[in-house]
């Protein structure tokens, strides 16, 4: 290869949506530059504008059907904040199920689906192999946990959201149907099921890991600031406080939620339609920042359930505190699957669930307010301006994607140098690369709200043509 | 049968709903449905001959149509999955905006990298490549799918819905006297008792059913994921004044009002904007 190229990897496979890798050689044919993009937008951003406040929450949600669930309890907590309501007791119960169920939905087939193909498989076995068809017809045992996992998320959010993808039973003010004495037995005892499960999926996800980590660990680590909720030092998706840790696992800022605009900053840059999201405070790019399952892990001391809090320690022991392993999101992943399946058991078991005050009055309002949770991938942020009729003037949406970008560039430009010398591509580059991304089960949907089109890795020279692609 | 699956511009909901038919799922993966393409879940990169391809989203992007073609060109049937990919679904509401405005706005033009150019609208995908079988929803109900799926393994015409989700509601219809119509936070609603006739402005005497009517049982209003039911498609029928009619029979507001107050509110029909729908060639294909 001569001097001056560029790479591409497209589609880059096995992630939610999709995007592209570009690798940019200089004249002596090294790594000048990597870029990990999506290349898709919708616009959500522009054509919601005038939206009436009542119809928001279970529109936004079509921004992602992966997290579909995540968006509209952003939201509805976006709008309570405006229009300063208090929900029940009960009502911020069962949203936290609902929540669970998200996590434990979208947790179940990141890991199986996506990841644990990489685990299983040797790198050098055929491409058209390593998927999870093919680990279901050598195991079929495996296929079915999953997909009972799967369904057990599911059928949470069918019966408490009303609808598997996109709910409707979340509204500003609570939930409009109660949970029925019938149907909290029956998610009590599937809850039991996927507990079960859960303990089986990370002992199997502890083995793989334990035989890989070697190689694992060399895939990259790249030390940032770390970002998550926290409630009393314990892991909590639904409520609590922001808290921001540095590299060096010290404490950075913690603030409320309504801060949150004026810590986290956006930027652009013209060869992605994704943002970058970063710590105001530091500046770019020394607020690099990355939120997700490690960052959980880097961010809380313990969790309130007894088995995820179990492998919560030991995570700290063996990897350090803060860990900063990329792959160590695949590891974190597992634990929080374990704490969501753990917690949805011990909200079940109580009977209070079932009360009726799920639901108050909301008094539309003008203002502006900001919806936090954590979300499968990280810290979501949802913030409206609303008029004074209750409809939407400007909304702002931090997404955990856009957080995670400026990492997961860095991380891909680390491994494009790794295999990449004088012009010579060691193979393995797309693997690897493609490992990286897929750590971070980046959410191209929901950092664009946009349109679409596969992963793609292409090295182009430095005038930008195009030399291979992968 | 060998079986593609593609995602362009859309939420990934519809694969999503697929996955969550559970044991059907499991059931219908055999030597006679085997996914060989789906960048989500497979390691390939070039695009195979097939016996079905499974299309989710619709077209906004020149790269979106370059994809359909070459899917179309590669299999026998084609199935287009979920509203984005029938009608053009939620993200038509964008076609308001100009494309160049849009990227003015938050963008600077981008050149060096090639990101594919954006279409003027959201497009169905019926625009560009012959289907075989829609099936609309956001995203479409798991037994919906598996059901569509199965029959075609077989060789057989999937059952075809074609009335609309009062059918399948549970909830009486009243005819009542109100002042006004209602959003759904102002007031609770009755759990027996129609949606529209206690004034909510639910969509369901005009939208396809096949759904089970999930969102008006749970007391939430219909917002027409499936599109148009088949008396809807026929004839040019108007549905405006089509709904404003049942609404102001079932709520006894003047028909005047009830215009007006939908008229002022452009989101109501969202799922119903079709950029570019091809109503007689979808005629009887949808499922």
């Amino acid at each position: 290869m001569s001097s001056g190229k560029e790479i591409t990897i497209s589609p880059t496979t096995r992630i939610e949506g999709q995007g592209k890798v570009t690798i940019i050689l200089d004249e002596s044919g090294n790594v000048s530059d990597a870029y990990f993009y999506a290349t898709e937008i919708r616009g959500f951003d522009y054509f919601l504008m005038g939206m009436e406040v009542e119809r928001l929450p279970f529109i936004i949600s079509r921004i992602c059907g992966v997290c579909a669930t995540a968006h509209v309890l952003a939201s509805v907590k976006a709008i309570e904040s405006v229009c300063k309501t208090e929900i029940t007791e009960t009502a911020k119960k069962l949203r936290e199920l609902l929540l669970m169920g998200q996590i434990i939905s979208n947790h179940s087939i990141v890991f199986f689906f996506l990841t644990l193909p990489d685990f299983w498989f040797s790198p050098e076995e055929d491409p058209s192999k390593r998927n999870i068809f093919q680990i279901m017809r050598e195991k079929p045992d495996v296929g079915r946990k999953a997909i009972a996992l799967r369904s057990f998320g599911a059928y949470l959010l069918r019966l408490i959201g009303k609808r598997e993808i996109h709910i409707v039973s979340t509204i500003p003010g609570g939930l409009i149907t109660p949970l029925k004495e019938r149907e909290r037995k029956e998610l009590l005892k599937k809850a039991k099921e996927a507990c079960a499960i859960t303990m089986e999926a990370l002992q199997l996800g502890k083995e793989l890991f334990d035989r890989n980590w070697e190689e694992f660990r060399k895939a990259g680590d790249y030390k940032t600031y770390y970002m998550a909720l926290t409630k009393k030092d314990s892991m909590e998706f639904y409520e609590g406080k922001i808290r921001v840790i540095n590299p060096e696992g010290e404490l950075h800022s913690e603030f409320m939620a309504q801060d949150y605009v004026s810590q986290v900053e956006e930027k652009t840059y013209p060869w992605t339609y994704a943002k970058f999201a970063y710590l105001k405070t530091l500046g770019w790019p020394k607020g690099i920042v990355q939120v997700g399952p490690t960052a959980r892990m880097n961010i809380n001391k313990k969790a309130m359930t007894p088995i995820a809090n179990k492998e919560l320690e030991e995570f700290k022991r063996k990897f350090g505190n803060p860990a900063h392993a990329t792959l160590l999101f695949d590891y974190a992943r597992l634990i929080d699957l374990m704490y969501a399946c753990e917690r949805a058991k011990m909200l079940l078991e109580d009977e209070t669930l079932t009360k009726t005050n799920i639901r108050v009055k909301v008094q539309p309002t003008g203002g502006i307010g900001i919806g936090i949770i954590e979300a499968p991938r990280g810290t979501l942020a949802h913030r409206y301006h609303l008029t004074s009729e209750g409809k939407l003037k400007q909304m702002k949406l931090i997404i955990p994607t856009q957080i995670n970008n400026a990492a997961i560039n860095l991380n891909v430009k680390d491994a494009a140098k790794e295999f990449i010398h004088h012009g010579e591509i060691k193979p393995g580059l797309l693997n690897r690369i493609e490992m990286v991304i897929r750590a971070y089960d980046p959410c191209i949907k929901c950092a664009t709200r946009s349109t679409n089109e596969n992963l793609i890795v292409e090295i182009r020279n430095n005038e930008g043509e195009l030399i291979q692609m992968l | 049968m060998k079986v593609n699956i593609i995602s362009l511009t859309c939420c990934a909901g519809c694969i999503s709903s697929f996955l969550n038919a559970g044991e059907a799922f499991l059931e219908i993966l055999s030597e006679d449905f085997q996914i060989v393409y789906s960048p989500t879940f497979i390691d390939l990169k070039e695009i195979p001959k097939v016996d079905l391809a499974i299309v989710e989203g619709g077209i906004k992007t020149e790269e979106d149509e370059k994809l359909v073609r070459e899917v179309r060109a590669k299999s026998e049937f084609l199935i287009a999955l979920g509203i984005c990919a029938t009608h053009g679904g939620i993200t038509s509401l964008g076609n308001i905006f100009s494309v160049k405005k849009l990227l003015e706005k938050e963008y600077s033009i981008l050149k060096r990298t090639k990101l594919p150019e954006l279409k003027d609208l959201m497009y169905p995908i019926c625009n560009f490549v012959d289907v075989d079988y829609y099936i609309p929803g956001c995203p479409p109900m798991p037994f919906l799918i598996v059901h569509t799926l199965k029959s075609i393994v077989n060789r057989k015409q999937p059952i075809r819905y074609q009335s609309v989700v009062c059918t399948e509601c549970h909830r009486r219809i009243m005819p009542a006297k109100l002042d006004r119509l209602y959003g759904i936070y102002e007031k609770e609603a009755d759990p027996k008792l129609c949606l529209v006739s206690q004034g909510f402005v639910c969509l369901g005497s005009l939208t396809r059913d096949g759904c089970g009517a999930p969102c008006p049982r749970a007391g939430f209003t219909c917002f027409g994921c499936r599109g148009p039911a088949d008396s809807l498609m026929y004839r040019s029928r108007d549905m405006y004044s089509f709904l404003v009619k049942v609404i102001s029979k079932r709520t006894g507001v003047q028909e005047e009002s009830v215009r007006e107050e939908l008229y002022r509110n452009p989101f109501i029909f969202h799922t119903f904007i079709f950029s570019r729908f091809e109503r007689f060639k979808s005629r009887e294909r949808i499922i």
